[in-house]
This record gives structure tokens, C-alpha cells and sequence, in this order.
């Protein structure tokens, strides 16, 4: 299985997807329309060269193209950093502190970076939209109103595993859970859970709420 | 490595003057062509389902992995030979953007015109132009080409030795060809079990979507009889590549070939 394009793949589809939930990033993208910009993340086998058109296309640069290295001649602008550094490219405006602080190798065109990484930060999707053309706008709303608490924690707690996930990364010892992960792990999850179930019992409420109104109008 | 059979040699796919295989079959040379077309011509509007439930989705893969190889960049001059449906012209032409250029260039109107039509659809239009021809006698001037690419066409072709060497009159110097296309598995279990899958259930799934259990008899014997892996390179050395290789896919159900021409 080539699995650099099954993440590819997978990375392009996200992006486009996210790109055609929010109706101006099209305007945004165009900035950028004919531009080419390659990502080497250092944590990763392949580099990745990102295309843009009226959408986004993403390759894998393979390393039987070894030989043929991009220069800034084939692709407008390249930049090199570590997982560590990637969600700070969200804010466009810190790119040139990082590039300072060596945290960042960038080669050609900035302008381009920059476009890429307010693309993505600038996305505005009205969520409770897209899920009112399937359940009418009361229940998106209230929805939603459960989904943003329980989104808060649940992004709290990723943000720690992923602080915790990267430093057990670039700790080359052992990589076997330790009981005492394993536990805080385990009460991640749990938490989760008990936050999930209290939001599927809210909307059932809410169903019921909706049955029993329609019914009222009939 | 089993020595090929007697089908399968580097000089030629035909096997006499005046014969030459059709699946398993052995068919007049002069009709392969019309046989080749009608069996496209009958799958065409059903193709993109097929190539998905075949393969279980895993051909968009060894499209991107031969997209991801052919090193192209705005403003390339690409020639998707036996490109059918479009599915790699359609990546390529949002690539190249509009300082570049791609030709979709297939024997059968039929596909060509499924092709055009989705294309379309997708909104990709400007860059691409589609034009009907026989990879064996491509109807361009020589140097046209940064990069060609054939997937899963080259074992239709009757005269594969021609056809190359008609490629690489195409090519540009420095320009590269990729040919994606089924081949032998390397593992001999992996070879028996993509057996009983291509002539047993294959079929069955062509009749059962398709209605057209012949047409996917004939992609299973073709799939058999095209060149394996060192056959094909050596063809393409033949033809004139060079710093020809190539990097088996899926165990080597597919491999994709690349040379260069300089
Ligand atoms: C299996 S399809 C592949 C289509 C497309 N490249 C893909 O990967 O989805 C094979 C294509 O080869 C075309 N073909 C067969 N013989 C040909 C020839 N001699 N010259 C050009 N195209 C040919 C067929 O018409 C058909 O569209």
C-alpha cells in the first residue's frame, strides 16, 4: 500500500472539504492560484508539496526524486520545521519571529506561507448552519450550545496528549506506556465519554422537545 | 524469476507475423486494435465504478504515487496517453495551471468522451485538450513532452515495442515517461490469491455491474499476458530510455516504470 498517498490523500481531502464549508476562503485561495509550496516536516519520511488552483493539491515528493531537489526554480516557496513548531504557522504574522528564531528554514517567496497559513486560520464555518439544513435551526442551535462545551474540554484534553504525545516522541526511550499513562489515559477517556453521554441525552431531550411541539401544531 | 513465456518476450508482444493475443486468444494482428476498442467501447460508462470496486479504491492511490514521481510543475507539457476517463489528467491540469498544458490522448472516442464530460464537470477546462490516437503512431511532433505518463493502457497496445518508441520520439530531452501497469507479484501466495481474485471473481463483478463478464475476462487474461517487471524495462531500454527503473506496488500487482530520455 503507498502510504505517503494514502496520507496525502487523506490531507488534500480534509483541506478541500474544510475549504468549500466556508464560502470565501475561494476569494482567499486565489491569491494563491498557480503558486507552489513545499513543507518538509522533519518528523516525516516524505516532504510535502502543497499545489494551489481552485483547490488544493497535495503531494508526497518521493525519494527516488532525490536527485531532482526542488529548488526555488520548480516551487515558489519552501519551508522546513519540526512537528513541534506546525500549529504555531497558524498565526501568519509570528512566521518571520520564527524564522528568527531558527525554529523555521523558509527559502523563496514568504508572501506565499503566509497566504497558506491565513487560508487556514481565517476558515469560518458556521457549523450550526451546515447542521440546520438537516435538523432545522431550533435544534442546531441547541446543538451546538452542548457541542461547544463539550468541544472546549475535549480540545483541552487533546492538546494535552499532544504535549505529552510529542515529548514521549522525542524521548528515543522506551515508547511502552507506563501504568501511570495508562491510568491517565484511561480517565481521559472516561471523561470523554461521560461528557458524550451527557450530550446524547441532551439531544434526545431535544428530539423529544421537537416530537412533541410538531405534534402540538398538527 | 520465471523466464517469460514465449508471449511475453522483449522484441515484440506478437507472436508471428500475422497473430497476436487477445487475452488468451490468439487473434489476427490487424484486429486486435477494433477488438481492444470494442472492449473499451462497452465498459466506458460503467469504467470508473469498475476501476474502484476492482480494486478495492486502491487505483487512486497508484495514480497519485505515479503523479507524485513524474516531478511535474507549472507550466509542464504533460501527455496522458491511453488516459480514458481522465483521472490523472485532471490532477495534472489543475498542476501544471495555465502556463502548462495537458494532452488526454486515447484510441476510443467513447472514453475520451466519458473523460471529457467528467472533466468538464469538475470544472477543468482551458488547459487540457483531448485528442484521439494510437499510441503506437502518436500524432505529435517530436520534443513536445516534459512528461508522459500511461497508466494501464500499455497492455492493450498490439505493438508495445512501437508504441514506446513512439513515445520517446514525443518526449522532450530530459522529459520522463511513467507507465503504471499490472504486473507480477512477488509473492508466489500473493500471485495464486490475485488469480482466483482476477479470473474467478472479476468476471463475475464485471457481469454483475457491467453486465459484461467478457470484457473483464479479457482485462484478467490481458493483466496475465503483459511483460513482468524486468521484461517491461528492458523494453523501455530498448525503446531508448534510460536510468530506467521501476518500484513494484500492492506486492507488485502494479508496478510503475519510469525512464528518462536524454
Ligand atoms: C484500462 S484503461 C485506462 C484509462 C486510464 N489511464 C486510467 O488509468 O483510468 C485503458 C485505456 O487504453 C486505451 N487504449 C487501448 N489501446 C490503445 C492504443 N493503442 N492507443 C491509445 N490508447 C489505447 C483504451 O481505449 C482505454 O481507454
Amino acid at each position: 500500500m503507498p502510504f505517503a498517498q494514502l496520507m496525502t490523500s487523506g490531507i488534500e481531502l480534509a483541506m478541500n472539504q474544510l475549504l468549500k464549508l466556508d464560502e470565501d476562503s475561494q476569494q482567499r485561495l486565489k491569491k494563491l492560484s498557480g503558486k507552489s509550496l513545499q513543507v518538509t516536516i522533519k518528523e516525516l519520511p516524505w516532504p510535502l508539496l502543497f499545489s494551489f488552483s481552485e483547490q488544493i493539491d497535495v503531494r508526497a515528493v518521493m525519494p527516488s526524486d532525490k536527485d531532482l531537489e526542488p529548488t526555488t526554480e520548480t516551487v515558489d516557496c519552501l519551508i522546513e520545521l519540526n512537528l513541534e513548531t506546525l500549529p504555531k504557522l497558524r498565526d501568519s504574522s509570528q512566521l518571520t519571529q520564527l524564522i528568527q528564531q531558527k525554529q523555521l528554514n523558509l527559502v523563496g517567496d514568504i508572501y506565499v506561507a503566509q497566504t497558506f497559513s491565513a487560508l487556514l486560520k481565517d476558515l469560518d464555518i458556521d457549523w450550526e448552519e451546515q447542521l440546520s439544513g438537516y435538523t432545522g435551526d431550533v435544534v442546531a442551535h441547541q446543538t451546538f450550545a452542548s457541542m461547544r462545551t463539550l468541544f472546549d474540554t475535549a480540545k483541552t484534553q487533546i492538546e494535552q496528549g499532544a504535549i505529552e504525545l510529542g515529548e514521549r516522541l522525542t524521548q528515543s526511550d522506551s515508547i511502552a506506556v507506563k501504568p501511570s499513562e495508562m491510568f491517565e489515559f484511561s480517565k481521559n477517556v472516561s471523561e470523554l465519554r461521560s461528557d458524550t453521554e451527557r450530550l446524547s441525552a441532551r439531544l434526545a431531550l431535544l428530539e423529544q422537545a421537537k416530537k412533541a411541539d410538531t405534534g402540538l401544531n398538527n | 524469476m520465471s523466464t517469460p513465456d514465449t508471449n511475453d518476450t522483449s522484441a515484440s508482444t506478437q507472436t508471428s507475423e500475422s497473430t497476436t493475443h487477445f487475452g488468451f486468444k490468439q487473434v489476427d494482428t490487424s484486429q486486435k486494435v477494433n477488438m481492444v476498442k470494442d472492449v473499451f467501447q462497452s465498459v466506458a460508462a460503467k469504467y470508473d465504478i469498475m476501476n474502484d470496486l476492482m480494486s478495492f479504491g486502491v487505483h487512486r492511490l497508484w495514480k497519485r504515487y505515479t503523479i507524485d514521481c513524474s516531478g511535474v510543475r507549472a507550466g509542464h507539457k504533460v501527455l496522458d496517453l491511453a488516459g480514458g476517463t481522465g483521472d490523472l489528467t485532471a490532477k495534472f491540469s489543475r498542476i501544471v495551471g495555465e502556463s502548462g498544458q495537458v494532452v488526454l490522448a486515447d484510441i476510443n472516442d467513447a472514453m475520451l468522451k466519458v473523460g471529457r464530460d467528467k472533466l468538464r464537470d469538475k470544472g477543468i477546462v482551458g488547459n487540457v485538450q483531448y485528442v484521439q490516437a494510437n499510441a503506437e503512431a502518436l500524432p505529435f511532433p517530436d520534443n513536445s513532452f516534459d512528461i508522459i505518463t500511461i497508466a494501464f493502457g500499455l497492455r492493450n497496445v498490439t505493438d508495445k515495442d512501437k508504441a514506446l518508441a513512439s513515445m520517446y520520439r514525443v518526449l522532450k530531452p530530459a522529459g520522463r515517461l511513467l507507465v503504471l501497469e499490472f504486473s507480477k507479484p512477488t509473492n508466489d501466495m500473493l500471485n495464486k490469491a490475485y488469480d482466483m481474485y482476477s479470473f474467478h471473481l472479476l468476471p463475475k463483478i464485471g457481469q454483475l455491474v457491467a453486465n459484461d463478464a467478457d470484457s473483464y475476462q479479457y482485462l484478467a487474461e490481458s493483466i496475465r499476458m503483459h511483460p513482468e517487471q524486468e521484461v517491461l524495462k528492458t523494453m523501455m531500454e530498448t525503446a531508448g530510455f534510460e536510468q530506467t527503473t521501476y518500484h513494484n506496488l500492492t506486492g507488485g500487482i502494479v508496478a510503475l516504470h519510469r525512464g528518462f530520455k536524454f
